[in-house]
């Protein structure tokens, strides 16, 4: 596999993905951004997406979790919003992409939906101090897809 | 705003009290509908929510010093006072128990504003320092920053460039002469930041000229939700300064129901003159592209789905057929809830109510009757057209373990729009 350069490459090899390698190349690019959370929840489902023995029990609990893990990150309307902050709330919805159920996915792929959520929690750095991590995250995650695509 | 008294939130009160107040206080027959119709009552039961009882200070200041009666039971001390007892027990019923969702007006047989009345009695809790802290802080922040949230200029231009690098999409800023100057909300900024991006496609592909204003891209208006009208004038002449010198002939307001309200149907009165250019909310825009042609869709969404319709935009709004007609564009099994458009029950979190931590457990108990609406309905998808809204309804649902996706109409039909071949498709 030639090395990903464009997101029109980057999005086609993600669909030619099954569901199953979605989810764990989705969690790799969780992986990327996980220290912008702190929250345990994130790395938890993680593990679940990479998990293909999980059961279904398991993977509810994890979506469960991280749903309201998801929730409690967001900034309320209203509340003074910090950025720093943000940054985990859109991790932890990079991280509930990966595992949630295909009604809730409405059709999109979880790994393009992780990844553009991980590229924002790089843009909410750029929000607090102006220093533009984003797209060397989009190259990060075009080399994580084009590693995962030749290992 | 000057240090706040028990004597300025009075005489404040007093101010807000003309005629149409007066022939209200005079007309109310006590029939009690209004309780019916206010989520905050039905789902507590507890009468003091009752949405004229929330008016009960007022009332008492416009029997005693407008009427015969009134001056006559305060000469011989029969009046019961309005003092800083009286602002302490309604506080939390004028600003938690309300989301000025206008319910009660709606069904009131002799024709009572009464959400336009507690939206006038928040003046005098405003200036008499009895206000939530969280709403007092978004007001600060709207004014001296610019966003109710804090959000400053440096962030909408990451989001633009991490749109321009992501979909090679463009998010103009401050054109001169474009067609639309599209506002945002705080929350679409911080939380939703797809958005801008269904914004950009659609523009794109109705070949509409856009801007966003530097000076001005904030949507939001809490001096309308804590009830100061002379922040909210300030904020509404922030909108209005930068339309008229970019020359545009629409402004477009978001996703948010009460920056709806603000600069479509307060807005002009607050600032005392009419607008230079139309106000439009983005799902009217949206009708009016596709019934033009300009838009086009492909595909269908299966899910069972219904639409919340947010109170500000729908009952106070007029914009209730719109969405139903993007809807039925681009989904086959769209059901409606009981009591659709004008007649919709909030979603609890407006008029400030989710911006105040204090009333979240309250919040939750009166989301219980959307919840028993999407029960009866059993649908798969809840569509929406308020960023607000839509975090209320993620937190209700959340609570009472129903999984389903909320989402944004104008994202929804972004999603829906024919594609652009060079675009990443997902």
């Amino acid at each position: 596999m030639k090395e990903i350069t464009t997101d029109k490459e980057f999005s086609e090899a993600l669909n030619n993905l099954s569901l199953e390698q979605q989810r764990i190349v989705g969690a790799l690019f969780v992986d990327n951004v996980l220290k912008l959370s702190d929250d345990p929840r994130v790395a938890k489902a993680l593990e679940a997406a990479k998990n293909s023995e999980i059961s279904e029990d398991e993977l509810n609990l994890a979506r469960r979790n991280i749903k309201a893990a998801s929730l409690e990150a967001h900034t309320r309307c209203g509340a003074e919003g910090e950025w720093l902050d943000q940054a985990g709330y859109f991790v932890a919805r990079a991280a509930e992409a990966c595992i949630e159920t295909q009604v809730r996915s409405q059709g999109k792929g979880p790994a393009w939906k992780a990844a553009t959520s991980a590229r924002m929690a790089r843009t909410c750095l750029a929000s607090e101090s102006g220093e533009d991590a984003h797209g060397a995250e989009r190259h990060d995650q075009y080399k994580i897809l084009t590693d995962y695509l030749n290992s | 705003m000057s240090a706040p008294t028990i004597e300025k939130g009075i005489q404040s009160i007093k101010a807000q009290i003309d005629a149409p107040i007066g022939s209200f206080f005079s007309a109310c027959v006590h029939c009690g509908l209004c309780a019916e119709a206010c989520l905050f009552y039905t789902e507590t039961e507890d009468p003091r929510y009752t949405p004229i009882n929330k008016v009960e200070p007022m009332r008492r200041i416009w029997e005693q010093e407008y009427t015969l009666v009134g001056k006559l039971k305060k000469l011989l001390g029969l009046s019961k006072p309005v003092d800083e007892k009286t602002f302490s027990d309604w506080e939390t019923l004028v600003y938690d128990g309300c989301s000025l969702c206008g319910r009660c007006s709606l069904v009131c047989p002799v024709g009572n504003d009464i959400s336009g009345m507690i939206r006038k009695v928040r003046e005098g809790f405003a200036a008499a320092g009895h206000a939530p802290e969280g709403l007092i802080g978004a007001t600060q922040r709207a004014v001296e920053i610019g966003s109710p949230m804090g959000v400053k200029l440096p962030a909408v231009k990451a989001q633009i460039g991490h749109l321009k690098e992501d979909t090679g999409l463009d998010a103009p800023l401050d054109v001169q002469g474009a067609e639309y100057m599209v506002l945002l909300s705080s929350m679409e900024i911080m939380n939703f930041p797809e958005y801008m991006e269904a914004i950009a496609r659609i523009m794109k592909q109705a070949g509409k000229t856009w801007t966003i204003s530097s000076k001005a891209f904030e949507a939001t208006n809490s001096g309308i939700q804590i009830g100061v009208s002379d922040l909210a004038k300030v904020l509404v002449e922030r909108v209005v300064d930068a339309a008229e010198e970019l020359g545009v002939k629409t402004v477009i307001s978001p996703e948010c129901g009460h920056a709806f309200t603000a600069i479509r149907w307060e807005g002009a009165n607050l600032i005392g003159r009419p607008y230079k250019f139309e106000v439009k909310h983005i799902l009217e825009v949206l009708d009016d592209f596709t019934q033009q042609g300009l838009i086009k869709t492909e595909g269908m969404e299966e899910a069972k789905l219904t639409y919340h319709d947010p109170c500000q935009i729908a009952r106070k709004g007029g914009v209730v057929q719109q969405p139903r007609n993007l809807l039925n564009m681009i989904a086959t099994n769209f059901v409606e809830m009981e009591d659709p458009g004008v007649m919709n029950w909030c979603c609890s979190g407006g008029g400030g109510v989710s911006a105040n931590e204090r009333a979240d457990e309250l919040k939750l108990t009166a989301f219980k009757r959307k919840k028993s609406q999407l029960d009866a309905l059993g649908v798969d998808t809840l569509v929406t057209a308020c960023a607000n809204c839509r975090l209320t309804l993620e937190e209700g649902l959340e609570e009472y373990e129903m999984d389903m996706p909320v989402v944004g109409l104008t994202e929804m039909l972004a999603e829906h729009l024919v594609t652009d071949k060079e675009e990443p498709s997902q």
